[in-house]
């Protein structure tokens, strides 16, 4: 809890290195326009996941036509219940397989991966900019800022109305957080992309954090505005990722202290070593 | 049920040319950097329930995970730091990936000072996968590492289709594939064992000519030359173009050219090429391979090479295998 908000929130130094585990499907349901939400029961990552992390999935068979696993944000956990949540995106067919699990099926994941968001020491007022399926990870971060007594002020861009109808099912934390939504064909909330509002919020100023996920050139844009407006700022990167543990340099990021792995050096940078 | 860490039923041990190791499992080059990170996981996850009682039948320990290893390889290292490529480096193809990495290291120097302990703390046989722009390049990281006791065995990347200078240059002709297996040689009494690539029209001659020059082992094969295209912008999906193919998708071009090598050479091979389980690896050794690498089906499965080698001993067992080495190129 936040006593005189000194306690970190969440922190990189705490992350616990990863395992395999088989973890059951409690529930998979599409939410329409080619989105999913997937509740996997897992006791052993549950219990050591932070918010920002990841697990990297396994979609198919040894042998079978996807050798790769997925990386996929967790957007909730509980470790008391040993359950976490994936959201996700149909993109291809490793995303397609996952959406065909069903309930009591087994999947596989290495977790939890990556360094968490760490926001700043006394940390008081965040602002949270999510893209798209980029708002899943900031999920658990504004649950973890709000239990901590950290003003939260979250932006959520969309392609359009049916996208946001989709990203409610992230809304089961939703208590007391100032929500400003966007859409890019105006259909709902603000008509335009988040980096309006965004720039609106950081110069009315009073932040000491910014998290933001989603498209890269949305991220560069919003680490822009947060140096100007001299606010720490964190992002939180998508490489492709083959082995996931950080052995097999597929997932590099380039950053002013040279190459940098995405999947256990971030996938949450510091947005100002960031080379874009 | 064979206990593979104790007293299996099966001898597993082999030599590979001078390189002795207790089961014919090592991992392949640049899958498994120098294994600490897979080493954590195996420590964190081998005596859950998930993993069907590895553990025991490896008599596993969890202060050295390498140990249940026959060797252990490492991503390859160069004289100098390599920044590898620009752009994005994998894609998954139908059972299969491509990579095109590019060798990214930080030079002989750097991986002396911090991987050579780690090495010593682990108890396993280490194969140094050597990369270089130039023959003189190759000869300066041998000479280096000449001067660590951890180091067991050399594998020289002469294969590597994801850098533009040197790697695969030599080894798609006969005589620079000699010059640099030559060069290495002359340094060093270890076992000297020479990477091939399999894009060449015929992998005998490069095989014939590392053994005339002082070769103690082949390790085949690299990557399969490849390609992907992003339709969207019409543009090749990696910047070099070329990619390496890995995975099931080559196994049958690997066992092939095994099969092929071993016919033409009297040194030893190390097997690689989308090996996924026990199976696999029976064919190899078929085939002609001494020992086998495991390469991208640890992304597959992290926990595989510890899978395989309990269940490679018991495919023997099942099979009446009393000594491994009746199955190195028995094909009837
Ligand atoms: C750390 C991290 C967290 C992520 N979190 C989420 C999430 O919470 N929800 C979600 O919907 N998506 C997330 N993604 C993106 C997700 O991993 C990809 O959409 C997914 O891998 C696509 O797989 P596919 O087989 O459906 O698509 P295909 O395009 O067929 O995939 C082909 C190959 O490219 C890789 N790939 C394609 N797009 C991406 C991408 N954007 N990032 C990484 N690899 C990619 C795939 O893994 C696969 O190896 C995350 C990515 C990363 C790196
Ligand atoms: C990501 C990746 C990196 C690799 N890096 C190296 C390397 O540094 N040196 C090398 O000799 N081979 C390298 N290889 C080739 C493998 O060692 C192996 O020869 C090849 O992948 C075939 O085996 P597999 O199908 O089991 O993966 C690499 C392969 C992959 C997939
Ligand atoms: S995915 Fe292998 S190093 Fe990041």
């Amino acid at each position: 809890m936040c006593d005189g908000g000194q306690s970190a929130v969440t922190s990189a130094a705490t992350a616990s290195r990863p395992i395999l585990e088989k973890g059951r499907v409690i529930d998979n349901v599409a939410l329409g326009s080619g989105m999913g939400f997937i509740t996997l029961e897992a006791p052993r990552v549950a219990s050591m996941l932070l918010p920002g992390q990841f697990v990297h999935l396994r979609v198919g068979e040894p042998c079978g036509e996807h050798i790769l696993r997925r990386p996929l944000s967790v957007c909730d956990f509980d470790a008391d219940a040993g359950l976490f949540k994936i959201y996700y995106q149909i993109k291809g067919g490793g995303t397609a397989a996952l959406s065909a699990r069903g309930k009591g099926e087994e999947l596989d994941f290495i977790g939890p991966i990556g360094r968490p968001w760490t926001p700043p020491e006394g940390c008081t007022r965040a602002l949270l900019v999510g893209g798209g399926v980029g708002c899943a990870p900031l999920t658990p971060l504004y649950k973890a800022l709000l239990e901590a007594g950290v003003e939260v002020q979250m932006i959520r861009g969309a392609q359009n109305a049916t996208m946001m109808a989709a990203l409610e099912v992230l809304d089961f934390t939703n208590t007391g957080c100032k929500m400003i939504l966007t859409t890019d064909d105006g259909s709902v909330g603000y008509h335009g992309f988040v980096t309006v509002p965004a720039r609106e919020c950081l110069q009315s100023g009073g932040y000491d954090y910014v998290a933001t996920c989603g498209p890269e050139p949305m991220q560069k844009l919003i680490a822009g505005m947060a140096a100007e407006a001299g606010v720490y700022c964190e992002v939180s990167l998508e490489r492709r990722m083959a082995c996931g543990i950080g052995a097999c340099l597929s997932c590099v990021v380039d950053t002013t202290d040279g190459k940098k792995r995405a999947c256990v050096d971030g996938p949450v940078f510091d947005a100002s070593v960031i080379v874009w | 049920m064979v206990n593979v860490g104790m007293n299996s039923l099966v001898e597993l041990a082999v030599d590979l040319g001078g390189l002795k190791m207790k089961n014919p499992f090592t991992v392949a080059s640049g899958t498994f950097a120098s294994g600490r990170e897979y080493a954590d996981l195996w420590a964190a996850t081998m005596d859950t329930a998930d993993c069907d009682g590895l553990a025991t039948k490896l008599a596993f320990n969890p202060d050295k995970p390498l140990s249940i290893l026959g060797a252990l390889t490492t991503k390859g290292v160069s004289h100098k730091s390599w920044p590898g490529n620009t752009g994005i480096r994998i894609t998954e193809t139908a059972s299969g990936m491509l990579n095109s990495i590019g060798l990214q290291n930080p030079g002989v120097e750097d991986f002396c000072t911090k991987d050579i302990s780690w090495f010593g703390s682990q108890g396993v046989p280490v194969i140094v996968n050597v990369s270089g722009h130039s023959v003189d390049e190759y000869r300066r990281v041998v000479e280096r590492l000449e001067r660590e006791g951890a180091v067991t065995a050399y594998e020289i990347n002469i294969s590597c289709p994801n850098v533009d200078c040197g790697g695969m240059s030599f080894g798609i002709d006969p005589r620079a594939a000699a010059e640099v297996t030559q060069a290495c040689r002359a340094l060093t009494k270890r076992p000297l064992i020479i990477k091939l690539t399999p894009n060449v029209t015929d992998i005998t001659e490069i095989a014939r000519a590392c053994e005339a020059a002082g070769a103690s082992g082949l390790s085949l094969i690299n990557t399969v030359a490849g390609m992907a295209i992003d339709i969207r912008a019409r543009k090749p999906l990696f910047d070099r173009k070329m990619a390496g193919l890995s995975g099931p998708a080559i196994k049958p071009i690997a066992l092939w050219a095994v099969h092929r090598v071993y016919g033409a050479v009297k040194l030893p091979i190390l097997g690689m090429g989308g090996i996924t389980n026990a199976e696999d690896v029976f064919e190899f050794m078929l085939a002609g391979a001494t020992a086998v690498a495991v390469g991208s089906q640890n992304f597959t499965d992290p926990l595989s090479v510890p899978r395989l080698i309990v269940e490679f001993a018991e495919l023997c067992e099942r099979e009446g295998v009393k000594n491994i080495d009746e199955l190195i190129g028995g094909l009837e």
